[in-house]
């Protein structure tokens, strides 16, 4: 009978595969270039089942597939990614203007940009906002995935744009160290970069107003 | 609406865990389907129809991946539709085929959920994968993932309300706590509040353990109408009959920052409540905490659960933290919610959590759970509830037992 999780529920289902940049060439790998590990699976269901369809109490069901290989299959993609209609937003940040988009019909004012207003179907007129307004909620981050280039802890903040109706989202920089600092209802502005940025959505964030 | 009925004859679960090298990602289809068609007493070859409910293309890197599923468990060349909603897929899987049933598009129809989340990448890239369900061109490049959203979310709760962690702890708790009951379950533990309070911060207010899992598993329901059941099923006459009689779907707008106040702002999900009034509406349920014996609720993290128990009428807006702190939601509480283990507890393999949440609904009704995480069969009614995004798709089900 193969192990069960059952036996120790707390741990992890199998013990910790080796990663597959760690095995060594030639005898792990065999012939084949590529990164690749063999090895013998655990049956994943234990035999204490309340209700075994299978009738795994009596045999492992998959006993004569429990060789298996994983290989490592690497791929790179890079796009052409379009704005679309919202364009004009991030090239008016490199000018350091904020600007959102007002429906002529029902006057609503969208902190993050539409070309059509929703609520209407109606094409949409650019307005320029101060770049003031109020945190309406935030999150602190002691962890981001290691893809997104922010220093931890990281503060998310979702801000009542003055001259808007909608929030926006952008991180909240230059707080200091004091975490209980940052208070739902405090005022912030937009700040633009001096530097140079990955992407045009970078060129502005918040900060303490 | 046609007047044919729509029945859940059986469901299968291949074991959700944090890694399932034993086999790929069709292989866990294939187990769980080979259990659905004996615990539903069918042939696959009877069959009618498929709804296939995965989620996302990147994680196996296979696109038609419901293709493969489909020949593998020899359902061609029978017809197959996919089914994307985030994490509602397997919800509106479900939905569907109610939907493709009851319009007489077909008699019977199986549902295969799956995804293939566990170790497959580094979690740091399923972090990446998952953070492009958020809107990638305003809120993916300011660095924002779905841990930080719900934060802010919880954070406008704890505003409005004064909800406390401890309160939400409490979820976490509990969803680990009846996955001890569930041989399925990917994290059946036994912890305490303090252990959830004191678990690694990740993003403010939630800890390491108020998180759900990344999963892999599968899952898989057959559905039919009453006249195929009785020619096709032999679990027909020897099982309690569960009937599907609601169902709803609500939206919301992708990013938060766009909704509207005061409801839902961005505390609350207002998504739920659209769907869950049409589901109650077509199951004739006025009075849902009183009517239903338990509930699976989309616990992504351990603060959504007691905001989508709002949200859906399960109690009042801002009641729930009292009513956690009072076992109303435990096993043995007055509403049993996600007595699966929920995400938390169970797993969450995005394609297959809505449809692991249809199967734990059968088989607490049929009463042949685990009598340890059974609930109370009063009314017979239970229902679940599966969202993706943040509450951006929402589809509620709700079943009864008709014997």
């Amino acid at each position: 009978m193969a192990k069960s999780v059952f036996d120790d529920p707390q741990k992890t289902l199998y013990p910790k595969l080796p990663k597959i940049a760690d095995l060594a060439p030639g005898k792990d790998r065999g012939l084949v270039s590529t990164k690749l590990h063999v090895f013998k699976a655990d049956d994943p269901v234990g035999p204490k089942l309340h209700w075994d369809p299978i009738h795994r109490i009596d045999q492992d069901p998959w006993k004569d597939f429990r060789e298996i290989m994983r290989v490592e299959w690497k791929m790179e993609i890079t796009y052409r990614h379009c704005l679309g209609k919202y364009s004009k937003f991030f090239i008016e940040l490199e000018n350091k203007k904020f600007l959102a988009t007002e429906c002529p019909k029902c006057g609503f004012v969208w902190a993050i940009p539409r070309p059509v207003c929703p609520d209407c179907l109606a094409i949409t007129t650019w307005k320029e906002l101060p770049g003031t307004g109020t945190l309406a909620s935030y999150s602190i981050s002691e962890f981001v995935p290691s893809f997104m280039k922010v220093e931890i802890p990281y503060v998310l903040a979702m801000v009542k744009m003055d001259g808007a109706d909608s929030l926006f989202t952008h991180q909240l920089r230059n707080w200091g160290t004091d975490r209980t600092k940052i208070k739902t209802g405090m005022p912030i502005k937009v700040a633009y970069t001096k530097e140079p940025v990955v992407h045009p959505m970078l060129l502005m964030w918040f900060e303490p107003a | 609406m046609s007047d044919r009925r729509v029945f859940v004859l059986g469901g299968g679960i291949s074991k959700m865990a944090a890694e399932r090298p034993d086999g790929n990602i069709r292989d866990w289809v294939v187990e769980a389907v080979m259990e659905a068609v004996v615990d539903a007493g069918v042939e696959i070859a009877d069959i009618d129809h498929a709804t296939v409910s995965y989620f996302s293309d990147h994680f196996d890197k296979q696109l038609k991946q419901g293709a493969i599923f489909h020949d593998c468990v020899g359902m061609c060349p029978k017809p197959n539709v996919r089914v994307e909603g985030g994490g509602g897929t397997g919800g509106l899987a479900i939905r569907n085929a109610y939907a493709y049933i009851k319009s007489g598009l077909c008699d019977s129809m199986i549902v295969y959920g799956t995804e293939n989340m566990g170790r497959h990448v580094p979690s740091d890239v399923a972090q990446q994968f998952i953070a492009l369900a958020s809107d990638t061109d305003w809120e993916v490049q300011v660095a924002g993932f779905y841990i930080a959203y719900y934060a802010m979310m919880m954070r406008a709760h704890m505003d409005m309300y004064g909800t406390k962690e401890e309160q939400f702890a409490l979820v976490s708790v509990k969803n680990h706590r009846n996955a001890i009951y569930n041989e399925y379950a990917q994290s059946p533990m036994k912890i305490t509040v303090d252990d959830v309070m004191n678990s690694p911060l990740i993003t403010s207010p939630y800890k390491v353990l108020d998180n759900c899992l990344l999963s892999d598993g599968a899952s898989c329901l057959i559905f039919a109408t009453e006249e195929w059941a009785k020619a096709h099923s032999t679990s027909w006459h020897r099982k309690p009959r569960i009937e599907m009689v609601g169902t709803g779907c609500g939206t919301d707008y992708m990013r938060l920052a766009d909704r509207p106040y005061p409801y839902p702002g961005i505390a609350h999900f207002r998504s739920k409540r659209v769907a869950s009034e049409q589901a109650f509406k077509m199951a004739g349920i006025k009075n849902p905490a009183k009517e239903l014996d338990c509930f699976e609720v989309h616990d992504a993290y351990s603060g959504v659960e007691m905001v989508s128990c709002e949200d859906i009428g399960l109690c009042g807006l801002g009641q729930s933290g009292k009513l956690y702190e009072e076992g109303y939601f435990d096993l043995g509480g007055e509403l049993p919610v996600n007595t699966s283990g929920g995400l938390i507890g169970m797993g969450h393999p995005v394609g297959a959590t809505g449809v692991n949440q249809g199967i734990e609904v059968l088989k607490q009704l049929r009463q042949e759970v685990d009598p340890r995480r059974q609930a109370k069969i009063i009314n017979g009614q239970g229902g679940m509830d599966s969202h993706g995004g943040t509450g951006t798709f929402v589809a509620i089900n709700i079943f009864r037992r008709v014997d």
